[in-house]
This record gives structure tokens, C-alpha cells and sequence, in this order.
């Protein structure tokens, strides 16, 4: 039996439908991304789970009890916001002990709660400062610490990320995981950041125009999408349509054929055997540790990543090169 | 430089031309006898102990402080939970109360202070000639000030992520609103109320049309007295300048406070 059921929901703004028939479900301490672009309804999605936002159809069932009915306030669920919703005229110590003193709990109880989650997020020393003093990370370690505080049964995290620099961004995703895994606290996670996403997740959720594209392990999201827009979405992909696929290997597929960069091997023209494909560089762009190569190969143009080892290593534009691709790498996707 | 100093002098000229009138009353309320002479011939407080010592103008004094408290008392009740309420529940109602501001200033005092009088002589609510009717004008002179004020307090606040926060954490509405944006309103709020305060001391019209000396207010008092001696009623209104000023001040701190935070 799963933690966390939804089942059939559905949310419509006027006559726009934001997602319709959405359902899954989250075992205890599991890490789940909603992965997808800005405006497919994760953020609604969210909302209905917080209970922020009221769906028009459908159940969320949490460790057995129906919540779809209930006010935020009753649902055990904690919430990071993309800006931190911090009060602005709270100190730190005010702000992460809120909840606690909206379940009135004693005063020695609030303490000790506040101390414990204080160090958990390492802002031991910050305790009187207000928001407007603190980095973007340090507001966002103060907001997870607030939700973290209450003891939510769920914690949902709203892009919470997006706002930060990159190297905070890295240190707090760190951060973020390692407390889940401590408090093993099942949690959904907002992003449009598919490396965010395959970093930190159990399981990606994958959605597109409201709807769940694919619920997988990171890796099998990356390895094999399931439709050509998680293909195109999870990082670079080559997407071959049917006249493409006959040109290069003799027969046509229904829907397209998905091939990553990095698993075309590229060698060089006198290596290549008789299942190898000639081609021409076109292009090339460099992307740090990795060369991304544009190359031609019977009249369809591939890009192939290579690991970036020098200067010397570089292929110039008109190399005449053979391409080497596995059948396992090859994915056809709807 | 040649450009600095010009700048200097236009404003130094506009400073001085503003403050002459100020000075001059000063000059003549301080003024024991001025008669064909160009300075005073003596100095003397006595038209301001006079003046505070006068039962009548304690009184009238005593009066607008009543009436313009109780006003910003009732705004402060009513225009609060209003502003919230359009901003939280019902935004697309902002454009609307902008129109409905701005009313009090699109009809002339006089305009209204007729339309009143016809209304509120007799019939079920006979209020000309008492305060009340002075309380619930003034509300609406009021009401632009602070709806304003909060609304630009509120627009600047994420007023929505800050409630959801709030409601997460297990705070209903109404202690939402008092423990997370109510703290957040409050300088916008002492300033918006100082303003208005200033304002209100000085209104007239409608406290002359519709009360007159029936419940007599400074203004009013001020009117009544013109004809005495020019160096009482200087005195009368360099002290209502001062007390203005002091007013204005505190409140243009607030609002530098509110812009810092």
C-alpha cells in the first residue's frame, strides 16, 4: 500500500483545463521530481496536494485518510516556496517557529523543536536576524527549516532552487537530500531543471499539457523516454523521423527513433567497419568537458557528444569520420 | 560650476519665497506692537498665551483632535479589512476603488456639503450639526490616503505566498492576516494616518457648512476669530502650523522606514 495516493484529479481555471485524470502514488521516504516546462500544471498539481488550490475532480489519500476535502491547515503537509514567503517582520527564530506556536504547543517544546531543526539546516548563530539580512540560500535553508519543523507527513518543494546562484543551488540540493534521507520524509519535488531532477529523485514524474508523460527511475526516463517530448526534454536527443531512419539504416519506424549524443561513437573514417556510418563533420560546439560535434551522415544531420580530452584531440570542420551506433541505444518513442 | 550655482539659487530663491509668509506671520503672532514700521517695535508671547488660554479654542481645538481621531479610528476599521479583502479575495475590484477614491477629490466640498445638508437636515438620520456627520465625511477625504498607502503596502508584500505560508503552518485567515500582513501594513498605515490627520486639522468647508459653531471646530474657530486682531490669529495659525509640521514630519520618517526595510 503506497503512502500517498491521487487518483483521477483534475484542475480547471474558466474553460482552460490545467491537468485532467492525473494519478499516482508515493511510497513512505520516497523523493519524487515533477519534472516539466513552465505552464504544464505542476505548480497546480502541487497547490491541490497543499491544498492551496481545490481540484475539480478526483482523491488524495494520505497514510489512509482522504484529504482532498481538508484545509491546508489539516493536511500535515509542509511547503517550500520558489521565493521563500519568509515574513518579512520575523526574525529567523519567529519565522521556523511559527507552526509551532499555531499548534501551542509549550514553550520548552518550541525551543527544543526550534534548536533541533536550527542545526539541522546549519543556521545556528542567525537565530535573531531578519529575512532582509540573509543570502538567498540562507532564506531558503529558514523556509525548509519552517516546513521541516511540524513534522509534515508530506514536504512539497516549489522550485525551490530556481532564485539561487549557481554553486548555492548545488550545496543546497545537497542539503535538501540529505535531511529528506535523515527524516526519510516522502516528498515531492517542482522543477524544470531535468539535471535537478535526475540528481535528487527516486522517481521523475514527467509532465506535459497536464498530463503525467512517464513515472520512472531517473536513469530509465533519461535511457528510455517514452515520448518523444520527455526525449526531447530530459537533455539533448537526436530524434529521427521515418524518412530519416530509412536514409541511414534502410527501414522506416512509426513514430520516431530517440538517440542520444554520447551513445554515437564517433571513429575515425579508416576505423570504421561495414555497419558503421560514413559522415562529415559539420560543426562543432564546445561545451566544457564535452565537444558537441554537428555531423552529416547521409543526408541527415546527428549531433554526437565526445569527452572534450584536449586540443589536439578537436575534429575539424570537412573530417571525413564513421559513426558507430549500438541497437540497444536506439529507442523508439511515440 | 556656473550650472551648480544657478541650480543653488533657483532653489534657494523658491525656499525663500515659500517661507516668507510663514515668517511673516511668525513675525507678526511674536509682534507686541507693528504698526507703521518696518520690523516690530517689541516681541511678545502674549497673543499665544492669550490664545491657549482661551477656553473656546481648547475647545474647538479639543474638538477637531476628537473628530479627526474617531474619523482615522473608523478608516483604519473599515478601509484595513477593505484592502485586504480586495487584494486577497477580489483583485480585479483594485481598478474599481481606484475610480471610487478618487470621488472625494472629482466633487467640489461645497458640491457635497449641499448634497449633504439636503440629505441629513431631517428624516430618519437629522445628523447636520452634530459630529457624526463631520466623522463620516471625513472618512471619505481619508479613504484615498489610505487605500493608497496599503495597496502599495500590499502590492509589495506577495501577499498570496505569505497567506498560503501562514495557512500551511496552521494559522486560519483572520490570524494570518493579524500575525503575518497586519505587521507588515503597519508603518504604511502610521504614515497614510498621519497624513491624514494633517489634512483633517485643517479642513473647513465641511465643517463650517455642515456643523458650523453648533460643534465648533479650529478651522471654524479660526474663521470666527479673523476679525479680532491679526496678531492673535497669526498666533492661532503658526500654532497649527507647528503642530502640522510636527505631524508631517513623523510621518515622511515613517514612510523613509518603510522604504529602508
Amino acid at each position: 500500500m503506497s503512502y500517498v495516493n491521487v487518483t483521477g484529479l483534475a484542475r480547471r481555471f474558466g474553460g482552460t483545463t490545467v491537468f485532467e485524470n492525473v494519478g499516482f502514488s508515493l511510497d513512505k521516504g520516497e523523493f519524487v521530481t515533477l519534472l516539466g516546462p513552465s505552464g504544464c500544471g505542476k505548480s497546480t498539481l502541487l497547490r491541490c496536494l497543499a491544498g492551496l488550490s481545490r481540484p475539480d475532480a478526483g482523491r488524495i489519500v494520505v497514510a489512509g485518510d482522504d484529504i482532498t476535502d481538508s484545509v491546508p491547515q489539516r493536511r500535515g503537509i509542509g511547503m517550500v516556496f520558489q521565493n521563500y514567503a519568509l515574513f518579512p517582520t520575523m526574525t529567523v527564530a519567529a519565522n521556523i517557529g511559527f507552526g509551532l506556536r499555531m499548534q501551542r504547543l509549550p514553550a520548552d517544546d518550541i525551543e527544543r523543536k526550534l534548536a533541533t531543526v536550527i542545526d539541522l539546516v546549519e543556521l545556528r548563530g542567525k537565530e535573531s536576524h531578519y529575512p532582509h539580512q540573509l543570502s538567498g540560500g540562507q532564506r531558503q535553508r529558514v523556509a525548509l527549516a519552517r516546513a521541516l519543523v511540524v513534522e509534515p507527513r508530506i514536504l512539497l518543494l516549489d522550485e525551490p532552487l530556481s532564485a539561487l546562484d549557481a554553486r548555492i543551488r548545488a550545496n543546497l540540493r545537497e542539503q535538501i537530500r540529505d535531511i529528506q534521507r535523515r527524516l526519510d520524509l516522502t516528498t515531492l519535488f517542482v522543477t524544470h531543471d531535468q539535471e535537478e531532477a535526475m540528481i535528487l529523485s527516486d522517481r521523475i514524474f514527467v509532465m506535459d499539457k497536464g498530463k503525467i508523460v512517464q513515472a520512472d527511475a531517473a536513469e530509465t526516463v533519461y535511457t528510455q523516454p517514452a515520448t518523444e517530448f520527455v526525449a526531447r526534454f530530459m537533455g539533448s536527443c537526436n530524434l529521427l523521423d521515418a524518412a530519416a531512419c530509412t536514409r541511414l539504416f534502410g527501414h522506416g519506424i512509426d513514430g520516431h527513433l530517440a538517440i542520444r549524443p554520447e551513445s554515437i561513437e564517433l571513429l575515425a573514417a579508416a576505423e570504421a567497419g561495414a555497419d558503421d556510418l560514413p559522415a562529415t563533420i559539420r560543426q562543432h560546439q564546445l561545451l566544457g568537458n564535452v565537444i558537441r560535434y554537428q555531423v552529416e551522415s547521409r543526408g541527415t544531420v546527428l549531433l554526437v557528444d565526445r569527452l572534450n580530452r584536449g586540443r589536439d584531440d578537436l575534429l575539424p570542420r570537412g573530417s571525413e569520420v564513421g559513426l558507430r551506433i549500438r541497437r540497444e541505444d536506439m529507442r523508439e518513442v511515440g | 560650476m556656473r550650472a551648480d550655482l544657478y541650480h543653488r539659487l533657483v532653489v534657494a530663491a523658491l525656499v525663500a519665497l515659500l517661507a516668507v509668509p510663514v515668517l511673516a506671520t511668525l513675525a507678526y503672532s511674536l509682534a507686541g506692537n507693528w504698526g507703521a514700521t518696518i520690523l516690530p517695535d517689541s516681541f511678545s508671547v502674549r497673543w499665544y498665551l492669550q490664545l491657549w488660554h482661551d477656553p473656546r479654542f481648547l475647545s474647538a481645538f479639543g474638538h477637531s483632535l476628537l473628530i479627526s481621531v474617531a474619523t482615522l479610528l473608523l478608516s483604519t476599521l473599515v478601509i484595513v479589512p477593505a484592502v485586504f479583502v480586495v487584494f486577497y479575495r477580489f483583485p480585479a475590484l483594485d481598478r474599481t476603488m481606484n475610480l471610487l477614491i478618487l470621488l472625494p477629490f472629482a466633487v467640489p466640498p461645497v458640491v457635497s456639503s449641499v448634497g449633504l445638508l439636503q440629505l441629513y437636515a431631517d428624516g430618519p438620520l437629522p445628523l447636520v450639526g452634530t459630529p457624526w456627520i463631520l466623522i463620516g465625511c471625513y472618512f471619505t477625504i481619508a479613504l484615498p490616503f489610505m487605500y493608497r498607502t496599503l495597496a502599495d503596502s500590499l502590492r509589495g508584500m506577495n501577499l498570496h505566498d505569505l497567506m498560503d505560508a501562514a495557512h500551511l503552518l496552521g494559522a486560519s485567515t483572520p490570524r494570518a492576516f493579524l500575525l503575518v500582513v497586519a505587521p507588515n501594513l503597519r508603518t504604511g498605515l502610521m504614515a497614510s494616518l498621519f497624513l491624514s490627520f494633517s489634512f483633517l486639522l485643517g479642513e473647513f468647508v465641511f465643517a463650517n457648512i455642515l456643523v458650523g459653531t453648533r460643534y465648533e471646530t479650529l478651522q471654524v474657530y479660526l474663521y470666527s476669530v479673523r476679525m479680532t486682531s491679526g496678531h492673535f490669529t497669526s498666533a492661532i495659525v503658526m500654532s497649527y502650523f507647528v503642530f502640522t509640521l510636527v505631524l508631517t514630519w513623523f510621518a515622511t520618517r515613517l514612510g523613509k522606514q518603510e522604504s529602508q526595510a
